[in-house]
């Protein structure tokens, strides 16, 4: 289960001096929206099966270890952090991942199709190629079979694909898969007293790009309100129409 | 945030007479059983809205002699040098914060009762008032007239010694003044009565005189109700209201403009039901098209975006809010700093008013649940003191009304972690349907606000779909655990008409109803005949038939009382009330009480005439006879559990909070919900603590030996 505490914006932003990231003072932090749908998912199969263990596993601060203890309090038996402070692209992430996933070498791997804050949808996929994995994008549905899965991806406009892929594999988890269990009180309590590894990343290479600046784009011109009766509208809106269709 | 450039205009002073207001938010006189009697309360209470970014504040009513004596009900006074004293302190608090004080210097006439007092009230004409029962006046003679002017010039010096900035000599309501204004009160046929010149006669005198007297240290204003709506013999706009603007306007500083009379004065402080918001700007425009002075006045405002339109659409230069002033304190901070999502707003219900109708209490607000405590408990709307036992985690089960104010303020009072865990799939409890029922729409601000408040708390998350039995309680790892789990309307009759049941009434049947089966459950109401069954006398009974009635059913309405809906008399509803159901053809049926209900109808006898039985017949038979505590979950944790048992589980505490300990008002639910959150640190949170009371206390060995 690779997981992400994201940043979440508050209802104002500001930016930090060399103006290539949000001050962290403007954000708040919480356990990306897909986790929660995968950690769900992974409960339920091994729930299902009476047998397994889902292991949480993040790339980030100490501090990450909150989204985390929400995944061990929803019943996920342990979690693995690899300790980065560092700004990482999506590569680097997954590199992070990999070495973690190799040594503990689990029957599936799940990841969020993407994370809410850098939105870049690239973690899972990066992190099927360098494990050598099969892998299935935006799953809406899981069946286990014998070595094998049978998954649904959810396309465009409602359409639904049926894929079956042998196991190991990656599976990157979309959210309305299921419905999310609430951790009880007891539940986060025990939560606090599960295991969380920290281990040291390897060599993560160089990011591929660069923040160069952040900002927020400048609004487009305002709305205009039409007043009147519903003729009046009518007739406003025929001539709008007529005046940029000629 | 800071504030939207947009709303700048509202925080532009302005200056009235020989005073500048700081900003255009002034809080309109507005009655909350604090008078001069409760100085302290009125002072503290007032002070919170200055505190929130008011540039003014008024009081109530402050009537100027003791022939204005409105007991039962309680106004503010300035009777004697005792009331400068007890009043002048709300003056201070004010100008600490740098609002402006208002007094709204009243006589009431006919509709002061004097049951206090034991005086005359003094009228235009001797006739009775249309408000009060049994007070007739004395006609006032011409020496009449002078000596109660002087009232007037007197009080007016003691508001000014009390540090009040600005004087009313006040007419709306169908007080004096506005008595000699109009023909239904005024049937002289000397210089005071008659002709406009001589209806105006008594109030423009008496507006020279309090401007000779004070008008150099205070600015005066007049509240005039432009409209009656009462045709011919009413005060009317163009025929009374705008000549006496263009007579008076040089000595008057600012204009209050509001319509109605006291007797249907619910067509002023409008219930939401009837009425959006900014109904009166017509008035308040038409007003202020021909004076040279500012126009303030009311509309139930609590969106800045209305307001600017009310002030930039030639309006009103100055906004006036009572209702929403005691829901939000804080609506002009707010505005300011950008925060319209925080803004508390009112919901019109009028349950406020009604405290003043029944007479006496101290207000109540739906919304605020601090509204009246800030002296007395010393609660702020805003502030919260982190709780000493905050390293607790709180279950509280159930997200209506009274489970999300608590889940809110324990939240802000800083618990560790709060989960609200509700069975349903959304917060609100009953104040998810009841704002379906007709006019009620914007009750759901119930809902919203608290929604969003608990939305951006860390620490409280709500959980839905998750019904809690005894274990799951027990078990869920909380230390402290409040229910609140809500009530029911009765579905076997029974009710507080006969401590009973009534015989054969059976809501598990199709053709017998409770109101939650119609509005919550989509249980069908069968047929044509609808009688419905009220002995309740809030709400619910007239708005289903409103409801039915609108659907198309034939609906009659039966109580045991002798008014349908009462407490709605209370909230200023009832008007209107009864005009819908009687324009719906809704027959209404007063001291019937079912004896028996059948498959095609019901037996009722007369309440005085018990022998006296009428058969009525009806497909369907709605029960709003009363409502039951759901405290099933409750009795089975102390029962059968035990508190032994919980507190092995490391439960430490264990409350319940609104219906379901026993129904009651949505405005007391939240309060009760409020209340053990502010005091979950306490000793015994279970008892509230006692607040503080104003009263004489004697010094009983000086007495005897006096």
């Amino acid at each position: 289960m690779c997981v992400k505490q994201v940043a979440v914006l508050g209802d104002e932003v500001e930016f930090t001096a060399d103006e290539r990231d949000v001050d962290p003072d403007y954000l708040d932090y919480a356990l990306n929206e897909w986790d929660t749908y995968a950690t769900e998912e992974a409960l339920r199969l091994c729930e299902a099966a009476a047998d397994g263990e889902v292991v949480v596993v993040s790339v980030g601060p100490e501090d990450a270890e909150e989204a985390m203890r929400r995944c061990l309090a929803m019943g996920a038996d342990r979690g693995i952090r690899v300790d980065s402070d560092a700004w990482l692209d999506p590569i680097q992430v997954a590199r992070a991942l990999a070495e973690v996933v190799r040594a503990e070498n689990p029957d599936l791997v799940f990841a969020g199709v993407q994370s809410a804050d850098a939105v870049q949808a690239a973690t899972g996929t990066a992190l099927a190629e360098l494990l050598d994995l099969p892998r299935v994008a935006v799953v809406t549905k899981i069946e286990l079979g014998d070595g094998n899965a049978t998954v649904n991806r959810e396309l465009e406009g409602g359409v639904l694909d049926v894929v079956e892929v042998d196991t190991p594999a990656l599976l990157t988890i979309q959210t309305g898969i299921n419905e999310p269990r609430y951790a009880t009180l007891r539940a986060i309590k025990q939560a606090e007293e599960k295991e969380i590894d920290v281990r040291q990343p390897g060599d993560l290479g160089e990011p591929a790009y660069q923040v160069k600046k952040m900002f927020v784009p400048p609004k487009g011109e305002g709305a205009e309100m039409l007043n009147g009766s519903a003729a009046d509208v009518a007739q406003k809106i025929k001539e709008i129409v007529e005046e940029h269709t000629g | 945030m800071a504030r939207d450039p947009k709303y700048d205009i509202l925080f532009e002073p302005i200056q009235l007479g020989p005073k500048m207001m700081k900003n255009r938010f002034y809080q309109i006189p507005h009655c909350n059983g604090f008078g001069s009697e409760k100085p302290m309360s009125q002072a503290y209470f007032r002070a919170m809205k200055a505190e929130g970014g008011y540039g003014a504040c008024c009081t109530e009513y402050c009537s100027i002699h003791p022939e204005s004596d409105d007991t039962h009900r309680v106004s503010a006074r300035l009777w004697d040098d005792d009331d400068i004293k007890n009043l002048g302190l709300m003056c201070d608090m004010l100008h600490e914060h740098g609002a402006l004080a208002a007094a709204e210097l009243w006589y009431g006439g006919p509709h002061a009762p004097c049951m206090e007092s034991r005086a005359v009230p003094r009228a235009p004409s001797q006739i009775p008032s249309d408000f009060e029962h049994l007070t007739y006046p004395k006609e006032m003679d011409k020496d009449d007239i002078r000596e109660v002017q002087g009232f007037y010039v007197e009080a007016a010096k003691r508001a000014r010694e009390a540090g009040f900035d600005i004087v009313y000599v006040y007419g709306s309501h169908s007080y004096l003044p506005q008595q000699f204004l109009t023909p239904y009160y005024n049937r002289r046929t000397d210089e005071y009565g008659g002709s406009l010149e001589n209806r105006a006669r008594f109030w423009r005198e008496t507006i020279e005189q309090v401007k000779d007297a004070v008008g150099d240290d205070c600015a005066i204003a007049v509240r005039m109700s432009t409209d009656m709506f009462m045709g011919e013999a009413g005060t009317q706009l163009e025929r009374d209201c705008l000549p006496f603007v263009e007579l008076v306007d040089d000595m008057v500083d600012v204009w209050d403009i509001n319509v109605s009379g006291i007797s249907e004065w619910g067509e002023d402080a409008t219930p939401s039901r009837f009425y959006p918001a900014g109904r009166m700007l017509p008035w308040q425009k038409a007003v202020k098209d021909v004076s040279k002075k500012p126009v303030l006045g009311v509309g139930r405002f609590t969106s800045p975006d209305l307001m600017v339109e009310a002030i930039n659409g030639g309006s009103l230069d100055i906004i006036a809010t009572c209702r929403p002033s005691i829901s939000d304190p804080f609506l002009p901070l707010k505005i300011d700093e950008g925060r319209l999502d925080d803004i508390r707003e009112c919901i019109g219900c009028n349950i406020c008013i009604s405290r003043w109708e029944i007479g006496g209490p101290p207000l109540i607000c739906t919304q605020n649940a601090t509204a009246g405590e800030e002296y007395r408990r010393g609660w702020h709307p805003e502030k919260f003191d982190p709780a000493t036992n905050a390293d607790n985690d709180v279950l509280v089960v159930g997200a209506g009304p009274a489970g999300m104010e608590c889940a809110m303020i324990l939240g802000k009072r800083g618990m560790r972690r709060v989960h609200l865990v509700e069975g349903s799939d959304d917060m609100g409890g009953i104040m998810r349907w009841v704002p379906q029922l007709p006019g009620l729409g914007e009750w759901a601000r119930v809902v919203n606000y608290r929604k969003i408040q608990i939305d951006k708390l860390r620490n409280v998350e709500f959980i839905p779909n998750t019904e809690l039995d005894a274990d799951g309680v027990k078990d869920y790892g909380a230390e402290l655990v409040v229910i609140a789990t809500g009530g029911y309307w009765a579905t076997d009759g029974l009710n507080g008409a006969t401590h009973d049941t009534i015989p054969g009434a059976d809501a598990s049947k199709p053709n017998i109803l409770t109101p939650e089966q119609i509005m919550r459950d989509g249980k069908e109401v069968p047929g044509k005949r609808v009688v419905i069954v009220d002995n309740d006398g809030y709400y619910m009974g007239v708005s289903l038939a409103e409801k039915l009635a609108a659907e198309g059913k034939q609906v009659t309405i039966m109580t045991h009382l002798g008014h349908h809906a009462p407490y709605m008399h209370f909230t200023l509803e009832a008007p209107n009330m009864h005009r819908r159901l009687h324009q719906l053809k809704v027959e209404m049926v007063t001291y019937q009480m079912p004896t028996q209900i059948g498959n095609g109808g019901l037996t009722s006898a007369h309440v005085y005439d018990e022998e006296h039985l009428t058969e009525w017949e009806a497909d369907a038979v709605v029960l709003v006879t009363q409502r039951r505590s759901n405290e099933a979950l409750y009795r089975e944790l102390k029962d059968k559990v035990g508190i032994d048992t919980l507190s092995s589980e490391g439960i430490t505490g264990f409350y319940r909070i609104g219906d379901c300990v026993a129904p009651r008002l949505t405005a007391d639910c939240i309060f009760d919900g409020h209340r053990l959150a502010r005091e979950i640190d306490s000793d015994n949170p279970e008892v509230p603590l006692p607040f503080k009371r104003e009263r004489a206390v004697i010094e009983r060995e000086a007495v005897l030996t006096a």
